[in-house]
């Protein structure tokens, strides 16, 4: 059930961005294009890299949460990125009661991941955070895939 | 004096920390500075223990920093569960044969654009090349009704070549791939109420497809992938949030009744306890949603 669309659908967000605030356009979309970057070994892996995303920016020490639907039974990855070089970002998964539900997660420069098989179906959330940034704002990206096998 | 190499730098979140610690860094230093090493390695640890994930957090202090948006998921994240409890006949579940002709109605023939590209999702599981193909070639004639046909063009080349390529991985990326391009051009022409018309006729599409599987064999891991709380609550309020125009159509507001509907049986029930009669009642109010944006088109 389910199809498609949205929500940040990549440039979308990035053209609310633009009409927002002018200068956080290239920087969500420089972070968009290194989440993709790091995901695409991933895609060369099998699993399947959606086109839809989700992105913004933070101040330091800022969080953000955002809602996805999963399903038991297939594995999840999301990868977050940012541009801005020597930022620290972090993404965490819980579920809908609020507890930690990812299997490993790790941050490594300016990109950070998370990877989660649920253990129910439904709503989970993914906290984002700029952990720490040279810049008063940090474009992040966030992006995910899932594994049919 | 303190020297340590990048290299030594995996995977760490704090690079001071780290540098003093691994064991492939080069570290030299005068005794004066043990005293200092040693305050910063406490620092370093708190700072670690401080970066581990919390446990549980309260959902709630994130009032005012929740990205309303949400990602729809394909049809195949679905699809895929479901080949994995079992053996759908995919090809029963193919959409008609056909195609459909142009509408003047632009609300009708987004709806139906997610509808078929729901279709082209069913067609790759079934393995069907020359279904996908006339698919693909069926979402250009619907995105050049909405005038967004440039945006797909490329997209439904490249179905109707990796369809050929029997590359289903490959097709399923363009199909979501050909979503994003659509919705882009809507938003670019401000139709995003249009774009979310998209999507809502691709969940409901899918959603048919996901309860007629669940109906033919019911089992509780099946009837779970129907808990979508998140989703049905979402189109509901971008149907509520639509402009006047827009929800006055008979089309638009006979799916936003029937959405009022299914929303209480998919959240009333735990996601492990929908049962086969819940099923069935998904099941019919999307069949009629499907068919009622399928006649409108002729």
């Amino acid at each position: 059930m389910n199809l498609l669309v949205p929500a940040l659908r990549r440039r979308a967000a990035v053209l609310a961005l633009l009409l927002a605030a002018p200068a956080a356009y290239a920087f969500v979309d420089d972070a968009l294009s290194f989440a993709y970057e790091a995901a695409n070994p991933y895609a060369e892996r099998g699993w399947i890299i959606r086109e839809d995303a989700w992105g913004g920016d933070l101040e330091e020490g800022g969080k953000k949460r955002v809602a996805a639907q999963l399903f038991r039974g297939n594995s999840y990855m999301f990868f977050l990125a940012t541009d801005v070089d020597g930022a620290v970002l972090r993404v965490n998964i819980y579920d809908a009661q609020g507890n930690l539900a990812e299997g490993k997660s790790w941050q490594r420069g300016r990109f950070a991941y998370a990877e989660i098989k649920p253990r129910a179906t439904g709503t989970y959330y993914a906290i984002v955070e700029v952990v720490s940034s040279p810049e008063e704002r940090t474009g992040w990206a966030l992006v995910y895939g899932f594994q049919r096998k | 004096m303190i020297s340590c190499t990048r290299a030594a730098l995996g995977n760490c979140s704090t690079d001071g920390f780290l540098c003093f610690i691994s064991a492939g860094s080069q570290v030299k230093f005068p005794s004066t500075v043990i005293p200092r090493l040693f305050f910063v390695l406490l620092v370093g640890l708190s700072s670690a223990a401080a970066q581990k994930p919390a446990k549980q957090i309260d959902l709630g202090q994130f009032p005012a920093d929740t990205i309303d948006n949400v990602v729809v998921p394909v049809p195949s994240e679905i699809f895929s569960v479901l080949d994995k409890l079992g053996n759908p006949n995919w090809r029963a579940q193919l959409g008609p044969d056909k195609a459909y002709p142009a509408s003047p109605n632009r609300a009708q023939v987004a709806l139906l654009l997610g509808t078929v590209i729901a279709d082209g999702f069913v067609a790759v599981e079934a393995e069907d090349s020359e279904r996908v193909k006339e698919i693909g070639r069926n979402v250009l004639t619907l995105a050049e009704a909405i005038n967004v046909r440039k945006s797909v063009v490329a997209r439904s080349n490249s179905i109707i070549q990796k369809a050929d390529a029997r590359d289903w991985n490959a097709v399923r990326r363009e199909f979501d791939g050909a979503l994003q391009d659509v919705n882009q051009a809507m938003i670019e022409l401000n139709d995003e109420q249009l774009a979310q018309l998209v999507s809502l006729g691709g969940w409901l599409r899918g959603t048919e497809v996901l309860t007629s599987i669940v109906k033919d064999k019911y089992s509780r891991d099946r009837a779970e992938l129907l808990y979508q709380p998140l989703l049905v609550d979402y189109f509901n309020r971008q149907l509520d949030q639509m402009s006047p125009r827009l929800r006055s159509q008979p089309l638009v507001g006979e799916i936003r009744r029937s959405l009022g509907r299914i929303g209480p049986l998919i959240k009333k029930s735990p996601p492990d306890d929908i049962t086969p009669g819940t099923v069935a009642e998904i099941n019919d109010l999307s069949v009629q949603m499907v068919d009622l944006i399928r006649a409108k088109a002729g």
